[in-house]
């Protein structure tokens, strides 16, 4: 709700100008996935749509709105604030800057003006955006107190909350900013001392609710059926407001976190000025290997001609060590003399609060031009609008490109998004497949939060919390079952027979060993003996083995370290920084084998799977050339684990139908689960590790090694190509991606015919050097045929 | 395709075989030998309220019980209440009534909704007896009522006392009353936890591990102090798996000697603290040792009560044996009392007698010196004598900011004297 800046025509002209130097003046033009600028498009204006003050809201909320300059709401604020006021759930998905923050503080607000018992919860992601939001609510709320003898409480309780200070906050916080973490470990379990804030519990307000996926959202919405059982044995019953950035399916995914029924308000009444949005893709400079040029070059060159005409900016890296190289490259060409005001600033975790707090502060106020950051500004933090954002390198998701270029974007004045991508697959899909971000709706967040590695683990919590009553339900599984099993261990004990209630009969406080951030807390920690022991990273168990055997480099950073030895029992790897010009890449067998097939339809499946996997040995890959100069043999215990997978089976009919050589049949089936593994991360907005992948033969998973070269690996006459979840038990990916088999198959096609390289590159098929010469061309063939043969039947 | 029960246990125990789940009606059965003989057992007897029921064991201790050295006669409180002194010990009034001492048995020590105290012990003087009532808590389900009766006791009492209850012993009751949604009685009660005063008075000196500086477990002062040695007490991290056994199986024979466990801890408590209550009584003559006398020394200095205090110092610097370091600092102690005082004179012989002391150590040692410049300086204007200890208070090693601090003085006491620094000392 910030005053509208005035409209600078300077300012639209330098812009102007810059945009028609980057597309030769060409405004809107088709997509043009060989050029250098692969897409242009303009988002035209948007005018404000205003709504009046809902009655219900109180008069002294109003003058303090209305004495902050917010004559009136924008028509989704007063929208969602009458939903909240009539008790009914709502998640809110509209742009960055659009004053989402009102649609939730205000109806708060006024709960607590008519009843001063009220309380409320807000849940964010991160500590960072708790502390930004507590500084707005503060600002808003103390203007009220002065007005009223009302003291409005509002605090942040996380794991940074002195000792000391707690109770007083537990007494006298009206609303309490915390993030699912500090609920988790430090709220409910210990519920009897927060009786008051239970009792009175109103609103519980979920903010960027599109982090909630996967693994982590899983674990939430098992964090929010205890926070249910909590309220419902003080007697209240909570109404949860969310927001989200834009994603396929926002009301889907907050009725799965909250299984309750959910309002949607999703049309921004707020104004928006002219915005362009330009891919840019760096030149092939090798052809046959499938290089481009410096995706960093290319972001500091696009930043450049931005900054050169005075247009304020921020540049997005993927990682610190890319946003700090950014930093020191427009530093050097646009920082005064010592001595002057930096206008050039970096921006990523690991900053100094106080530093942190200086740039944007900076930034609003415009003595900084520039800020280079990692995904931290992503969200929330206030650093007003700016006119440009440059992305270096796709962040991963639709949803979260958009929440960056939403950074950029003045109420009256245009401003310009650019994506420069890297020659990682996603990002090369991306940009040769303009339509795809721009056209396709953005991707579905998913979630399983009856994974029972994740339920056992609530189910403990929740019974140390409150009994469970022996007709009591809990999620979508038979938790009576769960306590059963749970008391064979002695965690609970059933105390008074069929109408009893189960009893918490363990010494131990069971939410310490649960890390909302992963499935299982077994982990491997990396130690530093370069000079002495420090610890310096850590990797989940189960993809220690493949990242930190024996020889493997681990880089962290860019810094290089060889690992010197693994303590697998004592989950350790000791490591020590070397200075070389290779990485090295596992080579690991896995051994799908399907336990029970869910649903079978046309050739695909999904199901539950045993995967077990070995790591047998690695390669020695060259930086830039990617070439393989060396290996070495492994012997590491294997894993096993039961988890969820998609599958597809390529007919006997399809194999024969192949005019190739054996070897090249085998590439061809190598090459498009490569290829499929690329889209399925896409289409599932899920990170690389999330998914595994493995082929099997058509009667019991036999074992294959996408990664081993030279060695013929022969082929059943039915190849199945898996994508598993790579989580115990699974995260529900697998009968989404069975549904969207159709969608998988057409955008892999797209990927392998969309690529520019000869005979395969890791943009598609995956680098020549793993599989053969003809592997793009046999992939390309056998998506044709199966597609021919799902037509056929 | 395996049953969720099989699936789950795969989750829980990969890896181990499935045991056979015993059917419904063989784990309730195994309740039946023993569900009902607890109070025989415990000796105790059932007290039920509205259908839910706990148990009540009650044991007197007469006059002429004996706790190793001490009889519970030795312990009462004087005959017109309690000891006048009780507030030096809870650093507050405490006002008349019957002290409770209070103490529980966990089912464990991480606190939180699902930490519960199935045994909550309580214990008080009565006429010329001793008298401890436990309520134990046989199902869950019996908790409100149990802690109704626990409230209507706690009720009853002027005062708590427990054994590092501040930080254990009543959050955790208090968690459970809120969990029950009641009122808690101790809120606002004077709590004395005598875990504090017992550490200034009988803190260890030794080395030895068990007994290292701030270590002061009862048992160690039930030994030290009292002269009884238990045998046979049940090690604590037994106690919640002896309650969880019960809990499951109904049999309460391995908590026969949680509840004796429970009772020792009460009477312990009780006579350490009228031990502690009749010491302040007294005054410093009544220290056996040195320690003990400046223990006494900073509870009264606490309290403000600074003439007893210095009587204490003065005492645990006179007694005999005593070791070079609580000797040093007695004496620091009655001089930084006596200065605040404004008795120079007697702050100044202090710091003297510390710097005779063997083997004093050297930062009490410097501190001495310098008082004794300072005092030299500016109270006797004896400026030679203060030049000296400032001087030999550079001996000493300290931080710049001090060191800088003596030579200023010197350099100051220089001028005052006079004359050019004489090469003696500057090389001294």
């Amino acid at each position: 709700m910030l005053p509208a800046r005035r409209t600078d025509p300077a300012h639209d002209i330098a812009l102007q100008s810059v945009l028609d130097r980057l597309t030769g003046g060409v405004p809107d033009r088709p997509d043009s996935p060989d050029a250098w600028v692969t897409a242009i498009r303009r988002l035209p204006a948007r005018a404000a749509e205003y709504a009046p003050f809902p009655d219900a809201l109180d008069s002294r909320l109003r003058d303090v709105l209305i004495g902050r300059g917010v004559e009136q709401l924008y028509t989704h604020q007063a929208a969602a604030i009458e939903h909240v006021i009539a008790r009914r759930n709502v998640v809110i998905t509209t742009p960055t800057a659009s004053g989402k923050t009102l649609c939730y503080n205000a109806p708060v607000l006024n709960a607590i003006l008519r009843d001063p018992s009220t309380r409320a919860l807000y849940l964010f992601p991160t500590k960072a955006l708790a502390q930004d939001q507590l500084a707005e609510l503060h600002a808003l709320s103390g203007q009220l107190s002065t007005q009223d003898e009302l003291e409005i409480g509002v605090f942040t309780y996380d794991g940074d909350t002195p000792q000391d200070a707690r109770r007083a906050i537990r007494g006298r916080a009206h609303v309490v900013l915390s993030n699912p973490d500090m609920i988790h470990s430090g709220i409910l379990p210990h519920h009897p001392r927060w009786a008051k804030l239970f009792e009175n519990l109103r609103y519980v307000v979920i903010d960027e609710l599109h982090a909630y996926r996967g693994v982590f959202g899983s674990h939430l919405t098992n964090v929010l059926r205890r926070l249910r059982r909590v309220c419902q044995h003080y007697g209240s019953d909570p109404t949860f407001i969310c927001s989200s950035a834009t994603i396929a399916n926002p009301r889907e995914l907050a009725e799965a976190l909250v299984e309750r029924p959910f309002e949607l308000v999703s049309e921004s009444g707020a104004p928006r000025g002219e915005k362009f949005f330009l891919f840019v893709n760096p030149p092939v400079v090798n052809k046959e290997l499938g290089i481009r040029r410096s995706y960093l070059a290319e972001t500091r060159r696009v930043a450049a001609e931005f900054l050169k005409r005075r247009l304020q900016i921020i540049v997005f890296a993927q990682s610190r060590l890319s946003t700090e190289i950014l930093t020191t490259y427009l530093k050097d060409d646009f920082d005064g003399p010592p001595g002057t005001v930096d206008q050039v600033r970096g921006y990523r975790g690991g900053y100094l609060p106080q530093r942190r707090r200086e740039i944007e502060k900076g930034l609003r106020e415009g003595t900084v031009r520039a800020v280079v950051s990692t995904s931290a500004l992503e969200l929330g933090i206030d650093i007003g609008a700016l006119d440009v954002c440059v992305m270096a390198g796709y962040p991963g998701t639709i949803a979260s490109t958009w929440q960056r270029a939403g950074r950029a974007g003045r109420r009256s004045s245009r401003s310009a998004a650019v994506l420069v991508a890297s020659s990682a697959p996603l990002d090369q899909f991306v940009v040769r497949n303009p339509a795809y971000f721009f056209d396709a709706p953005p991707e579905h967040a998913l979630i399983n939060p009856d994974n029972l590695h994740i339920l056992v683990d609530h189910v403990k919590c929740a019974a140390f919390e409150l009994p469970f009553t022996t007709s009591e339900q809990y999620g979508k599984q038979n938790v009576q079952e769960v306590l059963g099993v749970l008391a064979e261990s002695g965690f609970v004990h059933n105390a008074d027979g069929e109408e009893g209630t189960w009893q918490w009969t363990n010494e131990s406080y069971p939410a310490d060993a649960v890390s909302l951030r992963s499935i299982s807390s077994d982990n491997f920690v990396v130690v530093d003996t370069t000079r002495g022991a420090d610890v310096i990273g850590e990797t989940s168990f189960t993809s220690g083995p493949a990242t930190l055997h024996e020889k493997a480099i681990y880089l962290i950073e860019g810094a290089l370290y060889q690992v010197d030895r693994l303590d697998f029992e004592g989950r350790k790897a000791y490591v020590t920084q070397i200075d070389c010009d290779y990485y090295t890449d596992a080579i690991t067998y896995t051994k799908v084998t399907v336990l029970d097939t869910f649903a079978n339809h046309d050739r695909r499946s999904h199901g539950e799977v045993h995967v077990s996997s070995r790591v047998v040995g690695f390669k020695k890959i060259k930086f830039y050339t990617n070439e393989n100069i060396g290996s070495g043999e492994l012997d590491l215990p294997e894993q096993q684990m039961h988890t969820t997978a998609y599958w597809l089976t390529v007919s006997k009919t399809v194999m024969t139908a192949l005019p190739y050589a054996s070897d090249d049949r085998r590439d061809g089936v190598v090459g498009l689960s490569f290829a499929m593994r690329q889209v399925a991360q896409l289409l599932l907005m899920c990170d690389r590790q999330d998914i595994g992948i493995s082929i099997g033969s058509g009667e019991q998973g036999e074992e294959t090694d996408l990664t081993r070269m030279g060695q013929p690996v022969t082929l059943s006459d039915e190849p199945r190509i898996f994508i598993y979840d790579n989580y115990p038990g699974g995260i529900g990916f697998s009968e989404p991606l069975f549904r969207m088999h159709a969608d998988l198959l057409g955008r892999t096609r797209e990927l392998i015919a969309g690529c520019e390289c000869a005979h395969g590159c890791p943009t598609c098929v995956g680098p020549v050097g793993n599989t053969g010469p003809l592997a793009k061309l046999v992939a390309l063939r056998i998506l044709d045929l199966i597609v021919g043969e799902a037509v056929a039947a | 395709m395996s049953t969720l029960a099989e699936r789950l246990r795969d989750v829980m125990r990969p890896g181990e075989p499935h045991p056979p789940s015993p059917p419904a009606s063989a784990r309730q059965a195994g309740l039946a030998p023993h569900a009902n003989d607890a109070a025989e057992t415990l000796g105790g007897e059932w007290c039920e309220v509205a259908g839910h029921r706990f148990l009540v064991v009650d044991r007197t201790y007469a006059p002429g019980h004996r706790h190793g050295r001490v009889s519970v006669a030795d312990s009462l409180p004087p005959s017109d209440g309690a000891w006048e002194t009780l507030g030096l010990l809870a650093a507050g009034p405490v006002p008349a009534g019957r002290l409770l001492f209070v103490d529980l048995e966990t089912t464990g020590l991480a606190g939180g909704a699902g930490t519960c105290a199935f045994l909550v012990g309580c214990g008080w003087f009565d006429g010329g007896t001793f008298r401890i009532r436990q309520f134990f808590l046989s199902s869950y389900a019996g908790e409100r009522a149990l802690l109704e009766a626990v409230a209507v006791i706690a009720g009853e009492a002027g005062a708590v006392v427990t054994y590092n209850g501040k930080t254990f012993d009543l959050p955790l009751v208090e968690t459970r009353f809120l969990f029950n949604r009641m009122t808690t009685p101790f809120a606002g009660m004077p709590h004395i936890d005598m875990l504090h005063p017992a550490r200034r008075l009988w803190r260890s000196d030794d080395e030895d591990p068990d007994r290292a500086q701030g270590s002061c477990r009862l048992t160690m002062l039930e030994e030290t102090q009292l002269g009884h040695t238990r045998e046979g007490d049940v090690p604590g991290c037994e106690i919640p798996g002896r309650y969880f056994h019960y809990v499951r199986t109904g049999d309460a024979r391995p908590l026969d000697a949680v509840l004796e466990h429970n009772r020792l801890d009460i009477l312990a408590l009780a006579m350490i603290t009228a031990r502690a209550a009749q010491m302040l009584d007294e005054g410093a003559a009544a220290a056996k040792t040195a320690r003990e006398a400046i223990g006494l020394g900073r509870l009264y200095e606490r309290a403000g009560r600074t003439a007893d205090a210095r009587e204490a110092y003065g005492r645990a610097a006179s007694m005999t044996p005593a070791e070079p370091l609580t000797r040093a600092e007695a004496l620091r102690s009655f001089a930084l009392l006596a200065r605040r005082d404004r008795q120079y004179e007697d702050a100044a012989a202090a710091w003297c007698r510390l710097l005779e002391v063997r083997r004093c150590p050297s930062h009490m040692a410097r501190e001495a010196t310098e008082a004794l410049a300072v005092h030299h300086e500016h109270r006797l204007r004896d400026l030679a004598t203060a030049r000296r200890f400032a001087l030999e208070s550079l001996q000493f090693d300290a931080s710049r900011a001090r060191t800088a601090a003596v030579h200023h003085r010197l350099a100051r006491l220089d001028r005052k004297l006079g004359g050019p620094p004489q090469e003696s000392a500057v090389l001294f």
